[in-house]
């Protein structure tokens, strides 16, 4: 009985796989009779010609696209070589130097260098101190010095005597090893 | 049925170099090879030979643009194979307000200025098959579409769809499963 009954099972079994499969192949066959009959109707020679002049067209404007390209680089290299000239005159003739004390406090004096002038701001004031010089630009370098600095933040009617300058002195030997003679060096800044 | 229309490895080889080597008689050949199987996976994927004829169009512009891209030459098949699958499935979504608007209307009114096909065939099924695939997700579409309509291997399904044979299996599977209800009413 069990027998009988396990063969039926396995008969329903296997009708529902063929039937399946059957409804499988049905839906292939449908889509692929509908791929077959629309493209009965293609015409192959006008979608040819109409893929080449597509290409024809992309041809055309890539031969194009690649003179302006061309051009773009050019232009586009002047005006990388034109802003590298213009940021070195800029680093050269405004090069910003900041002097830190080794102080407690860590006072800062930023230096500006420009065209023969110069000018010294001095935000915390302190006298005779063992500080660091740190030239910016291609001149960067980093040296004790002795420092005599003028307090620009006294009031004129308070102190008559306000100093008209500043000098930033290096020790030597600092810059000895690039032969750049230790007087080219100082500085002497007007207020 | 596709046999015919199947190319020999070291032929395509060797047009893919020279299209890539910039001779337009090369991918001109290429284009006289490829076009029907392409229109076929197209076809199959959108439902409509218009729509499909303006994905192929599109397929063998963006093939044009980048063969030079291509590394290896003796994989052109799955590569160009896997543009005309992605430029049809970016063509649905148009294709998809297009047979809503004839749905709509009730009739085929998706007359164009130029058409490469030149008569209508089927309409109601044409049009039911149309929206049945386009509401296959885009995976299912592909995988039916190559895989059970233009035979590719399942590998080479997988490496057309980036993903794995079992992946394609299953992709197969679903989309079978939901034409199986949408397109009931023909399948008896």
């Amino acid at each position: 009985m069990a027998c009988i009954q396990g063969k039926a099972k396995t008969k329903g079994i296997t009708e529902r796989v063929s039937g399946m499969k059957q409804e499988k192949e049905k839906i292939d066959l449908l889509l692929e009779r509908n791929a077959n009959e629309q493209l009965a109707g293609v015409n192959w020679d006008r979608l040819n010609a109409a893929i080449s002049e597509r290409l024809n067209q992309a041809g055309r404007s890539k031969t194009s696209k690649m003179k302006y390209r061309r051009v773009f680089k050019i232009a586009a290299g002047i005006a990388v070589a034109a802003a590298v000239v213009f940021i070195a005159v800029m680093i050269r003739t405004d090069t910003p130097t900041t002097v830190r004390f080794e102080n407690r406090g860590r006072a800062e004096v930023k230096f500006i260098e420009s065209k023969g002038s110069a000018s010294v701001k001095i935000e915390h004031a302190s006298a005779k101190a063992a500080a660091v010089v740190d030239l910016g630009g291609s001149r960067r370098k980093v040296a004790k010095c002795d420092i005599k600095i003028i307090d620009t933040s006294v009031d004129k009617e308070k102190n008559d005597s306000r100093p008209a300058w500043i000098i930033i002195r290096m020790p030597e030997p600092v810059l000895a090893d690039n032969g750049i003679s230790k007087d080219e060096n100082d500085f002497a800044c007007l207020l | 049925m596709n046999n015919s229309l199947k190319v020999e490895t070291s032929d395509i080889e060797r047009l893919v170099k020279a299209s890539q080597a910039g001779d337009r008689g090369a991918f001109d050949e290429i284009i006289r090879l490829y076009q029907r199987r392409a229109m076929r996976i197209s076809v199959s994927m959108l439902g409509n030979a218009n729509e499909a004829a303006e994905a192929v169009q599109n397929g063998f512009f963006k093939a044009y643009l980048n063969i030079g891209k291509l590394r290896e030459p003796k994989r052109f098949e799955a590569w160009f194979f896997r543009i005309i699958a992605n430029t049809a499935i970016s063509q649905r979504k148009a294709a998809k307000c297009r047979a809503e608007k004839i749905n709509i209307a009730g009739g085929s009114g998706s007359k164009k200025v130029f058409s490469p096909v030149e008569r209508e065939i089927g309409e109601e099924l044409k049009e039911a098959i149309q929206r049945a695939m386009l509401k296959l997700s885009k995976k299912e579409a592909k995988a039916i579409a190559l895989f059970g309509i233009e035979d590719l291997s399942r590998e080479k399904v997988a490496e057309i769809m980036d993903c794995s044979a079992e992946a394609v299996r299953w992709h197969v599977f679903k989309a079978r499963q939901k034409l199986k209800v949408l397109l009931k009413e023909y399948l008896e």
